[in-house]
């Protein structure tokens, strides 16, 4: 009886420790994992953009520019917009669609969708995405099933809309 | 090693854990359970290889520790249930099984684009709405403890508020992506919805006796305002106002200033009011504070290595519970007793870590609605495990709210898998540009 429960006690003492073990091996694994990526990302942020808010109120105050954009589009034809008509890019993204809560709305081309394609200004260049649109996003004629970085020069068609992107 | 291979391994990690951990329960209480409790730990490590298989297919790009750590803190969980009593454990597991196919049907039905959530932001909003109204209904409403949460449903008891508050995240961060930029100039007028949002969370408050989620509701919608904004302005103003709505209510409702007293002077050693015989007869830890001392000792009682799986007190000498609401409630102290000090801050920390994943999730999504829905759905997991772990330990008063994947309890353990589907769905679209 004695021996017997002694091994139960070591049996017991070695699941305890064993599940320890375990547990703090996996929670430092994902801790080490995690350190890791994030040197990746480190320039990125859960807060969204509260640069250009804070921009915007600076120059609101001061009535001076803001900071340099990364880009614009120009219109090149389009039921919506003028021709010639540009839109800066600066450092938040833009979104593209028929909705007129959008950055660039297209309200009166019947042939983009409510949310149409989204431009993305980041560290690496100025990539644009369709926003699952029903029409598709082309660059260069090229429907988009992936983020793509635009260059400058490339040509944007949403629906009936063309637009040229330049530095 | 890829994504997807390192969720397998570290899924077979959490399997080998849960079988120590069954193996522990059995071995300490032959007497009063069967053989069978070894078979829990083969039948989760099926289970969470049918959710990877899952993962594989619809997200593969996504974070590969979120789905292990889920499983962890429930395998943790149904070996606890299964130690206070396994009929309960069997019931638990049953619901682990309903959630890990609603873990499933989300992913299915939301694997090529998340985002058309937010043209149906308002129907969420309503639908949190309506949810959280439920309780309150005559007839299939029902008031548990003292809180109005609970629905009858064909002999299910549900609690909606739990469901309610994923709804709730998503119509924040479809509406906050919108309106942040006005939001973020902090102009007089544009502060209706935040003081909309703070009266509403005091009338569920009152409504409900509910402190624990008025606070819970709260403190996501501010958190993510916070983020869709940038400015602190949000959360000091809210949390002022919380404290003025709180110090209101403790002078207006008998049962917030009840629990506060509890968490103040949980010992007395002279006679006072005990709310359940209505008369000045009892020493308080004899009677309202009963419940929080008696956890308190089970705590202490784990000291710093813990009694083991299956080795704690939980019963008097004949065999009654010790502890009311052990299993849900109270499932941190009858894990802070077997796991001990050792135990338990690992078990902390894999909450921890939890939350590490999931703000990483938000810092590489791409746009604000993704942004703002992972930070929501981990800020809300996080604050519920703060609220009631901080409220079983007594760093905040008492408030009966569930342990996300621990507690017993259906609603909470099949809208914490809808959660985890959620961040996989985020994350799986922020890194599949990097893959």
């Amino acid at each position: 009886m004695t021996v017997g429960s002694i091994a139960v006690e070591e049996v017991l003492l070695l699941l305890k420790v064993g599940f320890l073990v375990l547990l703090y091996l996996f929670i430092w694994r994902v801790v080490r994992t995690a350190s890791r990526d994030l040197r990746g990302v480190s320039q990125e942020s859960m807060i969204l953009a509260p640069q250009r808010v804070q921009e915007q109120k600076k120059r609101r105050r001061s009535g001076k520019a803001g900071p340099k954009p990364s880009g614009k589009l120009v219109v090149v034809t389009s039921p919506a917009l003028r021709s010639g008509e540009e839109h800066a890019i600066a450092t938040g993204p833009l979104l593209l669609g028929r909705d007129s809560e959008n950055d660039v709305p297209l309200v009166r081309d019947e042939f983009t969708s409510g949310r149409h394609a989204r431009i993305d200004p980041r560290g690496d260049g100025v990539w644009i995405e369709d926003a699952g649109s029903t029409n598709g996003t082309f660059v260069n004629g090229v429907r988009l099933t992936t983020p793509r970085r635009l260059s400058s020069g490339d040509v944007i068609r949403i629906g009936e809309t063309d637009l040229r992107f330049e530095r | 090693m890829s994504y997807r291979n390192r969720e397998l391994a570290s899924l077979v990690v959490v399997g080998l854990m849960t079988g120590f951990g069954f193996a522990s329960v059995y071995i300490a209480r032959q007497d009063v359970v069967s053989a069978s409790s070894l078979s829990y730990g083969i039948f989760f490590l099926c289970l969470y290889l049918a959710a990877h298989a899952v993962t594989r297919l619809t997200v593969p790009n996504a974070d590969p520790y979120i789905l292990p750590l889920g499983g962890l803190l429930t395998a943790i969980g149904v070996t606890e249930i299964y130690r206070i009593n396994p009929q309960d454990a069997l019931h638990q597991t049953i619901w682990i099984v309903i959630g890990v196919v609603a873990f499933a049907l989300t992913l299915f039905l939301f694997r090529r684009d998340y985002r058309k959530l937010e043209s149906y932001k308002y129907l969420c909003g309503l639908g949190a709405v309506g949810l959280l109204m439920l309780p309150a209904l005559p007839v299939i409403g029902e008031r548990i403890n003292g809180a109005r949460l609970w629905i009858h449903f064909g002999g299910f008891q549900i609690q909606p508020g739990e469901f309610a508050k994923i709804l709730l995240i998503v119509f924040l961060a479809g509406y906050l992506r919108e309106k942040r930029e006005v939001l973020a100039q902090g102009r007089l007028k544009d502060l209706g919805p935040l003081l909309l949002i703070w009266g509403a969370a005091m009338l569920v408050l009152l409504e409900t006796s509910d402190l624990g989620s008025a606070l819970l509701y709260f403190g996501i919608f501010l958190a993510m305002t916070y983020v869709a904004t940038g400015s602190k302005k949000y959360p000091i103003g809210g949390g002022v106002l919380f404290l003025l709505g709180s110090f209101a209510a403790y002078h207006l409702v008998g049962r917030v200033r009840e629990r506060v007293t509890i968490w103040l002077h949980p010992w007395t050693n002279h006679f006072v009011y005990c709310s359940q015989t209505g008369k000045v007869n009892h020493l308080r830890q004899d009677c309202d504070s009963y419940q929080l001392v008696k956890s308190l000792y089970s705590i202490g009682n784990g000291h710093f290595g813990g009694t083991g799986f299956g080795k704690g007190t939980f019963t008097d000498t004949a065999g009654n519970p010790l502890i009311p609401y052990l299993k849900t409630d109270f499932i941190f102290s009858a894990l802070a007793q077997e796991l001990g000090l050792i135990g338990v801050a690992a078990f902390l920390l894999v909450y921890m870590v939890f939350a590490l994943r999931g703000f990483r999730i938000g810092m590489i999504a791409e746009d604000g609605f993704s942004k703002l829905l992972a930070v929501g759905l981990t800020f809300g997991f996080v604050l519920q495990t703060f609220i009631i772990v901080g409220g079983v330990l007594r760093i905040i008063p008492l408030t009966g709210i569930t342990l996300p994947f621990v507690s017993y309890g259906g609603s909470s353990i099949v809208a914490n898998f809808v959660v985890l589907a959620g961040l996989l769905l985020v994350s799986d679209r922020a890194q599949a540009r990097n893959a």
